[in-house]
């Protein structure tokens, strides 16, 4: 009885746990200067369309490569 | 009588706000910090048009407004306008190298915490909001255009002729 007591409480904590370490934030309008910066954009030194490229040769594919835009999120 | 009358008011000014838009609100009583280091209350600028611009150094289309919103002001000051750019980059630093680049008259303020953009409720970046001589919001804009001067130009006017 004690066994599964101990166990009980040991599966809430780790629920908590892993509920508590989600990473999901709300950014606010005035707080993305982060995610604008350069550095976040997904093709900021310019190679992802040399890789693009020779991935459709290689693959014989196109299209399904993520998005256009930054983290701004400016209107 | 009376009453269906009273009903018939109540009915028509609800269906009516929506319409006519949103009763304008209170300009939240607080005080920003001037690029000066002057203290700016904005309870303090009741009788005055205010147009408070929020930017941010990384914020591309501010690239544009903020020149065009500080002609604005040199044009619309002399008639009663007080334009107030409010920054919120939380690194400084990155505000000042802004401003070395685009030369301004307006009065800057900083917002590094957000708090003021909090009290506004801002909903993106860039947005401004135009302040009657009452210091109620009268008009948002959120985001920037090319009609966006034209609009804050003739909405400004329209405040400063109510006055008068």
């Amino acid at each position: 009885m004690m066994v599964l007591k101990t166990r009980v409480v040991l599966a809430v904590a780790f629920a908590a746990a892993g509920l508590s370490a989600t990473a999901c934030a709300t950014v606010q309008p005035w707080q993305r200067g982060l995610l604008a910066d350069s550095c976040m954009v997904f093709d900021s030194n310019n190679t992802a369309a040399y890789m693009t490229h020779w991935q459709e040769s290689r693959e014989g594919s196109m299209g399904g490569f993520g998005v256009q835009g930054g983290g701004c999120g400016c209107k | 009588m009376i009453g269906r009358r009273a009903f018939a008011l109540v009915l028509a000014t609800l269906l009516a706000v929506p319409v006519l838009g949103a009763v304008p609100k209170d300009a939240p009583d607080i005080t920003l910090t001037a690029l000066s280091g002057k203290p700016i209350r904005i309870a303090d600028l009741k009788g005055q048009v205010v147009l408070l611009d929020f930017w941010a150094s990384w914020c591309i289309p501010c690239r544009r407004s903020f020149p065009e919103v500080d002609a604005l002001h040199r044009e619309l000051q002399p008639k009663g306008l007080t334009v107030i750019a409010v920054n919120v980059d939380e690194q400084q630093k990155n505000a000042y190298t802004f401003l070395e680049k685009y030369p301004h008259t307006m009065t800057i303020a900083f917002d590094p915490k957000g708090a003021v953009a909090q009290a506004f409720d801002l909903q993106a970046m860039p947005s401004s909001m135009i302040v009657d001589r009452h210091g109620r919001i009268r008009f948002t804009h959120e985001g920037y255009t090319d009609k966006t001067i034209s609009q804050f130009r003739s909405e400004v006017l329209q405040l400063l002729a109510e006055g008068e």
